[in-house]
């Protein structure tokens, strides 16, 4: 647009050419220009810190101090052969496991629940989000404390089924368990909402059928709502694959140390962002922090590929 | 009419707004200077600065308080990326090795004539905070954290153990006589601990010994060699093992509860930690402490400087107000009315420090026990990179604790880790 206006003042002798040169060139640069100030920012805030981060990653690389030298991928060969990173790898996988599955499956169930006729259906479906409306920090503090070892509410319960209480930051799967709650609390309805609104575009006609077949509405629900709904179901596991790779408030604020915790006395429940927080700001070694930040996007990306390949499949089959 | 009304306003606001303006730019001097200076938790600091600004027409002093870590990983991001630090920042000594390494990114305060303070503080104080032979002052010293014991006179009774400050004192002249005395206590009381945190006890025995983790002479890693720390290491070990502490981290929510239930009956206390008792018990509690001398006579444990991050603009001003916030006059006013216990002789000693009572903790004479644990003190030596390592042994005996692994298990992960780390 800029440029047609540029042409309208051109020579009017080479007139003809020129306006035809420059529409070409509107037509192809304009819608450039248009979609440019994503690309920027994507280079900014996206591409730049990747390549920079890779960059730490191949020097010793103090916080406060800076560069001290190239060491290549130093780093990266003390990573793999670091313990306590395999331990953070584990530790992340068992939690998200624990978190996603229940998180999904309980999503299920409340957006099923949710899709029937209800009396003030807006404040039901408004309020499945709440949980995901507060404060991350918040909801940790307080299941931090609902999971107490002296006078939490879930030890409390525990107790009053006769069960001996737990010690739930020494023990490694009640840890796992006790953040895995947390986070589900957090996702269920945001996952269910989701849910929610591909139920409703579901063909009506399919339950009558189901129906005048004699399916039980349980039935109906695996028969028609699920594989109807599956690519919402893929996006969400996917999604809550991804954000459970880099678990880090959650887990973190479970410790009693806070910021100076490492997940419990011995590390039971350090992920692999928080062992990336303990090196990079707890004792200043950017490097290395660095190589675990480039090693968890690759893997973060890895599970992106192995998902599309699996929506990809599907899709092939005729399922999606 | 409509259009007339519209004209009168028009006209009104033409008048009103430019004054508005005016006044507006009046209002935002432009001749101040705005000094920043970031603090964590308790420094009293507050009304010091409104009465600074009131003295001192040119400055205004904002404040920055946020909690220990935060503000110390905060200031390593700033000092990193090269602004966004405040004028003067508090550092606690426990982060200090790490920020000395980074001397150049701080104002060596010699350049104003921090050397000529030199004798307000107690020696070993200013030590701590300067670097390269003396020549570069890295900060200017707060409070110490002189250690004294805290503990709950109800408890103590109902184990028919002595209540009385010189009598609780004399139980215990040794840490080994402590961890006697933890036995005492347990075979008497069960619905209580005899103290808060086997973490605890080893800080504060660890502290007073001369050398901790790294030698003095050559900075090299001497954990595994220096009888110190695993004498602290035992004691404090034993005790936990035992089940005789209360496992709640000092700070931390579950500590604050301990507190308001009296779930343990004994904490070493450093000056600092008296307000937070306080704050934690509330009044039902209060009358049920008492301050006595620690097992081993005495000790330090925490304590800060101010300091000013090269990249701030007012570099002269920032060290005005740092130099004034240390003074004497200021580190007596603040440990009268907040107990923050000051790190120079001339203050400690003054008459109406040592005379000065806690009535919180039974009337006890802080300032005297305080001041006697200041004079007697052997201050420690700390490695450049004891921040990397002194965790470790903190979590060997949260191990402990959790019944998860025996002394000598968890001694030898921590020793082990420890020495990886600083590889």
């Amino acid at each position: 647009m800029v440029l047609a206006w540029a042409a309208r003042l051109a020579a009017p002798a080479r007139r003809q050419r020129r306006v035809v040169l420059l529409a070409r060139l509107d037509a192809r640069a304009t819608p450039l220009l248009f979609v440019a100030p994503f690309f920027v920012l994507f280079a900014v805030f996206g591409v730049f810190p990747l390549a920079y981060t890779a960059w730490i990653s191949l020097h010793d690389w103090q916080l406060v101090n800076g560069d001290q030298g190239f060491v290549g991928l130093a780093n990266y060969a003390a990573l793999f052969t670091d313990p306590h990173f395999y331990n953070a790898l584990g530790n992340t996988v068992s939690m998200l496991v624990l978190a996603t599955v229940p998180q999904l499956f309980a999503g299920l169930g409340i957006a099923a629940l949710l899709n029937r006729p209800l009396r003030t259906a807006v404040f039901w479906r408004a309020g499945v989000l709440l949980p995901n409306a507060v404060s991350v920090v918040a909801v940790t503090l307080v299941f931090a404390q609902l999971f107490g070892r002296d006078f939490g509410v879930a030890n409390w319960v525990l107790d009053q089924l006769g069960v001996p209480p737990v010690d739930w930051q020494a023990n490694r799967l009640a840890a796992h368990l006790a953040v895995a709650a947390t986070v589900t609390w957090r996702w269920t309805g945001y996952n269910a909402l989701l849910y929610l609104a591909a139920m409703q575009s579901v063909d009506q006609e399919l339950y009558e059928a189901a129906e005048l077949d004699g399916a039980s509405r349980w039935r109906a629900f695996w028969a028609v709502t699920v594989p109807a709904i599956r690519p919402t179901i893929g996006f969400t596991a996917f999604s809550a694959t991804v954000g459970g790779l880099q678990l880090f408030v959650e887990p973190q604020l479970f410790d009693v140390s806070g910021l100076g915790g490492i997940g419990g006395t011995d590390r039971q429940f350090q992920t692999i962002t928080m062992y990336l927080y303990e090196k990079g700001f707890g004792v200043f070694d950017a490097g290395y922090a660095a190589a675990i930040a480039w090693v968890l996007a690759l893997l973060c990306g890895g599970c992106v590929l192995v998902g599309l390949g699996l929506v990809r499949r599907l899709a092939r089959r005729g399922r999606l | 009419m409509t259009r007339g009304l519209l004209h009168r306003a028009a006209t009104a606001l033409a008048v009103v707004l430019p004054l508005a303006l005016l006044t507006g730019c009046a209002g935002g001097d432009n001749a101040k200077t705005t000094l920043t200076v970031a603090t964590y938790g308790e420094f009293g600091y507050e009304p010091l600065f409104a009465e600074y600004e009131a003295t001192h027409p040119g400055i205004e002093v904002k404040s920055r308080v946020t909690d220990f870590d935060s503000h110390h990983r905060g200031l390593a991001t700033q000092l990193a990326a090269g602004h966004g630090a405040a004028d003067v920042v508090a550092v606690e000594e426990q982060y200090l090795p790490l920020f000395r390494q980074s001397a150049d990114k701080f104002v060596n305060l010699a350049e104003f004539g921090a050397l000529d303070l030199r004798g307000q503080w107690v020696p070993w104080k200013w030590e701590q905070g300067v670097t390269d032979g003396g020549r570069v002052v890295l900060g200017l010293g707060t409070d110490m954290g002189g250690l004294a014991m805290c503990y709950r006179r109800d408890l103590f009774a109902r184990a028919n153990l002595p209540t009385d400050r010189a009598e609780v004192a004399a139980l215990w002249p040794t840490w080994e006589d402590f961890a006697r005395v933890a036995d005492r206590f347990s075979a008497a009381v069960t619905d209580a601990k005899f103290a808060d945190s086997a973490g605890t006890i080893y800080a504060a025995i660890l502290n007073q010994a001369e050398e901790n983790y790294f030698a003095k002479s050559d900075d090299s890693f001497s954990a595994d060699r220096n009888p110190n720390v695993r004498r602290a290491f035992d004691i404090a070990g034993g005790i936990g093992a035992k089940g005789q502490t209360a496992r709640v981290t000092t700070y931390t929510q579950p500590w604050t509860v301990a507190i308001k239930q009296g779930a343990f009956a004994t904490i070493a206390c450093p000056a600092w930690l008296l307000k937070q008792i306080e704050d934690a018990g509330g009044a039902e509690n209060a009358g049920k402490w008492d301050v006595t001398t620690v097992p081993g006579n005495a000790g330090n444990q925490g304590g800060s400087f101010l300091t000013l991050p090269r990249q701030g603009a007012h570099h002269r001003e920032a060290y005005d107000l740092a130099a004034w916030l240390t003074a004497p006059a200021q580190q007596k006013r603040l440990f009268l009315r907040d107990g923050i216990l000051p790190s120079q002789p001339a203050v400690y000693q003054d008459p109406d420090v040592v005379g000065s009572t806690n009535a919180y903790f039974s009337n006890a004479p802080v300032g005297q026990i305080f001041a006697r644990s200041a004079d007697t003190l052997r201050p420690n030596y700390r490695g450049l990179r004891d921040a990397e390592v002194r965790p470790k042994f903190g979590q060997a005996l949260g191990r402990v604790e959790e019944g998860k692994q025996t002394l000598e298990q968890a001694w030898a992960q921590a020793l082990q880790q420890a020495s990886d780390a600083v590889r």
